[in-house]
């Protein structure tokens, strides 16, 4: 039987090092700490924000032939610091515009957009997104604020299902880890973040628990099989859980790469996290929980 | 084969029979939707009304707004001058008049369904209003009916303005308009409402120069509805309304001045001139002057007017608004704070269209790949596509909640649709496995163990929504809002179906 072959092939292998294998995510935990206290105290932030949370202008221009190379040349003698992307689209890879952000007011930079275009920007070509600096920065407070008060509602509810310390804390460090972990490569990669990025890691909160839930209630509330087991089956299922979630986040984050910015950075955020999220169940969540039933000596 | 399927399916399928009836699927229904009429034409005075649906005019078939616009422009060519005999039929009635110029209504479409979508996927101007001093709920209150009558007076329709108060208690005003520029909305905001009144050719009240100190309202001691009586010819009801408005003592002296030489009218009540009032130069409203005011020097006057309908109620409604409306026109111009744009969006209707296609095509994608995976896991087919379609029936039930709550669908909240999916598919995947392991145990019991991690997953994914409903003054309720009712509507009623799906084809 399948099962039998675990519990005296691999299970011995498991009960020797499973220890050892959260070497792996410790690692990757002090680093990421470090390099955030560091990032924290060189930008004076935890991300690198959009315009979207410091304040500026974002225009969307639909012009399926406008040389975007000129404009962005003729752009930047003025706006040094505005961001030029095309869009296009992501069958037939057509150009189908660009999209343009910068810290500027949108009242000095469209007129001085329209002025290189030759054209009046519409509704009917263009998308035009303003917000105020200070404004933004509240929204960045506020939705930072949330994230924080949806963690500590989460871990609530966590410590109210398990009333066991050790293993509800196991859970909140493992979304606290994914959470860290994601900001990291987010940093590394030199995304700029904005309102819809916070989101996502809102989002992540929820998708990275679920697993965590899964593997914590198989282990410590049943009884029947060896804890090794209850791991292997949790891991069965979880696995699937988040390959389904990859591969559907993956899949979007594919067809809306190239159009939608929003869309994009909530996909991208997403899909790291959730690659995150095996290593901290796994390895994570799974070695201390193993340890933790065999102490208590919840296996038969 | 007997029908047997259980009450929790039996649940299922009745409430995605009530969400497709709430979103009321469409796509043969022809015609345009009447979306506002101008008051003063021969087709109000005809009888025709906002949403009422025409189908036909003059014999004509109507399909759809450029059938309309056609036959519109058949019946009056460019330089016609006359009378057109119009027959217009819509769904419920048939009006039939004379008419000298082309109908002063505006038309859209049938919709296709019952679903709102949100300006981010229609297309229009957004803008977030903030005002240079801290308002209190009255004052935002207030502010927002303001502005919401003078962008009445400008004639834009489809405007929603709305308070929304953010996490750190900070008053913002939301104004969402179909279809309108940019540079109408910020010229509308940025200037502040103009309030003039005039008797005769002179201008007595300007609101520049500070004559209208205040306006009373809400306080039933200086303003409210003062008699209800049938109305003298006995088709209905007159209401009487009478508010108090306080003047500068200068602009009181000019009201003096200029009612001392009037005449009386012949009822004897008021004076042989009335009063015009103007938002921004556009004229909105006359009014009578009470005889006893003649060259009276006061700070306090009192505006009167009345409402009639065909029952009391009806009356008095049309005597509430009435006064309503006076009140915010009289306002206008009299906010003592400056307002600041601290957000402005404009969104693309092209950008809109692609979209929801683009969106479309992400989700089912997502969902065939899904559906993939399961069955390379599982082998399959009728667990498969049982998952498949609760997750197609989750979609459903959210939209047709947010259809029913008249919810505007925008990017955010289809974020939160395609998130809802990927944990209602996580979820089933609990159950399945579940179901399989330990067959020891009986399917029921089972299934109660896949409820229990359900059910603490649900709790933490709703409570880590909850913060968002205020954050960002409000933008991001959308995304919450969707998540919560899509992830409730999951353990309430699709995890249950689904559940009794897997045991009575395990059990």
């Amino acid at each position: 039987m399948e099962q039998e072959h675990h519990k005296h092939g691999k299970e011995d292998w498991y009960d020797k090092i499973h220890l050892y294998l959260l070497i792996i995510p410790i690692v990757f935990f002090v680093f990421s700490l470090v390099f955030l206290g560091t990032f924290q105290a060189k930008n004076g932030d935890l991300i690198y924000k959009d315009v979207s949370l410091t304040g500026g202008t974002t225009i969307s221009v639909f012009d399926s032939k406008v040389n975007i190379d000129s404009v962005k040349t003729e752009v930047l003698k003025q706006f040094p610091d505005a961001l030029i992307r095309e869009i296009s689209n992501v069958r037939t890879g057509d150009q189908q515009g660009f999209i343009l952000e910068t810290k500027a007011d949108v009242k000095d930079i469209q007129p001085a957009l329209e002025k290189i275009l030759g054209y009046k920007l519409t509704q009917s070509n263009s998308s035009v997104e303003f917000a105020g600096s200070s404004l933004s920065s509240g929204f960045y407070k506020q939705l930072r604020l949330a994230v924080i008060i949806a963690f500590l509602l989460m871990a609530a509810v966590v410590f109210i299902i398990f009333r066991t310390f050790v293993p509800s804390f196991t859970i909140v460090l493992c979304a606290f880890a994914d959470i860290v972990m994601t900001l990291t490569v987010v940093d590394l990669l030199g995304i700029n973040v904005s309102l819809a990025g916070v989101i996502a890691f809102l989002m992540l909160i929820g998708y990275s628990v679920d697993t965590d839930i899964l593997l914590t209630t198989r282990v410590i509330r049943r009884d029947e099989g060896s804890i090794n087991l209850r791991v292997w089956e949790s891991f069965k299922t979880g696995i699937t859980m988040t390959l389904t979630a990859i591969a559907a986040v993956g899949v979007s984050l594919i067809v809306i790469y190239n159009y939608s910015d929003t869309l994009r950075q909530i996909f991208t955020i997403l899909l790291i996290g959730l690659g995150f999220d095996i290593l901290n169940t796994w390895v994570t969540n799974a070695s201390i929980i193993k340890w933790y039933a065999e102490w208590k000596g919840l296996h038969k | 084969m007997k029908i047997n399927f259980g009450w929790r399916v039996w649940l299922l399928i009745i409430v995605l029979l009530l969400s497709i009836l709430a979103i009321r699927p469409n796509f043969f229904g022809s015609g345009v939707v009447v979306k506002s009429v101008d008051k003063d034409s021969s087709i109000y005075t005809a009888g025709l009304r906002t949403n009422e649906i025409i189908t036909s005019i003059n014999g004509q078939g109507i399909k759809n707004q450029q059938d309309y616009a056609r036959v519109i422009d058949s019946l009056f060519p460019n330089n016609f001058t006359g009378d057109v005999k119009l027959e217009i039929k819509t769904k419920s009635n048939d009006y039939v008049f004379l008419s000298n110029e082309t109908p002063r209504i505006t038309v859209e479409n049938v919709p296709k369904t019952k679903i709102q979508t949100g300006l981010d996927l229609r297309g229009g101007a957004r803008a977030l209003v903030k005002a240079d001093v801290s308002l209190t709920d009255d004052k935002l209150q207030d502010l927002v009916e303001t502005s919401r009558n003078r962008f009445n007076v400008y004639g834009l329709s489809d405007i929603n303005v709305r308070g929304v108060t953010d996490l750190s208690g900070n008053k913002f005003m939301l104004i969402e308009v179909a279809g309108a520029s940019p540079q109408d909305l910020t010229n509308l905001i940025g200037q502040q409402g103009k309030f003039t009144a005039t008797i005769g050719n002179t201008t007595v009240f300007d609101s520049d120069r500070g004559d209208i100190k205040d306006v009373c309202k809400n306080n039933a001691q200086c303003a409210g509805i003062r008699s209800c009586t049938p109305s003298q010819d006995g088709s209905g009801y007159i209401c009487s309304f009478q508010f108090a408005v306080y003047l500068s003592p200068e602009a009181a002296k000019k009201h003096a001045d200029i009612t001392r030489d009037l005449g009386i009218d012949d009822t004897g009540q008021y004076l042989s001139q009335k009063i015009y009032l103007y938002v921004d130069e556009k004229e909105v409203n006359s009014l009578l002057i009470g005889a006893s005011l003649r060259g009276q020097e006061t700070t306090e006057i009192s505006v009167q007017g009345s409402g009639s309908g065909k029952t009391q109620q009806e009356a008095l409604t049309a005597a509430q608004q009435d006064m309503n409306t006076l009140q915010t026109i009289l306002k206008t111009g009299s906010l003592p704070y400056k307002l600041e744009i601290v957000k402005l969006d404009t969104i693309s209707p092209t950008l809109g269209g692609d979209f929801v296609y683009l969106i479309l095509e992400a989700g089912a994608l997502s969902i065939i790949v899904v559906a993939i995976i399961v069955f390379a896991r599982y082998r399959k087919i009728k667990e498969s596509l049982a998952l498949l379609l609760t997750s197609f029936s989750e979609i459903v039930i959210i939209l047709g909640i947010a259809a029913l709550l008249k919810w505007n669908l925008d990017l955010p909240s289809i974020a939160g649709i395609l998130a809802t999916i990927g944990t209602g598919v996580d979820q089933q995947i609990v159950i399945l496995d579940e179901a399989k392991k330990n067959k020891l145990l009986s399917i029921a019991e089972r299934l109660k163990r896949a409820l229990f991690i359900i059910m603490s997953s649900y709790f933490t994914a709703l409570v880590s929504l909850l913060p968002l409903y205020w954050a960002g003054a409000g933008l991001f309720k959308g995304f919450a809002f969707t998540t919560i009712i899509g992830i409730t509507a999951g353990v309430l009623i699709t995890r249950p179906a689904f559940a009794e799906m897997i045991r009575r084809v395990e059990g």
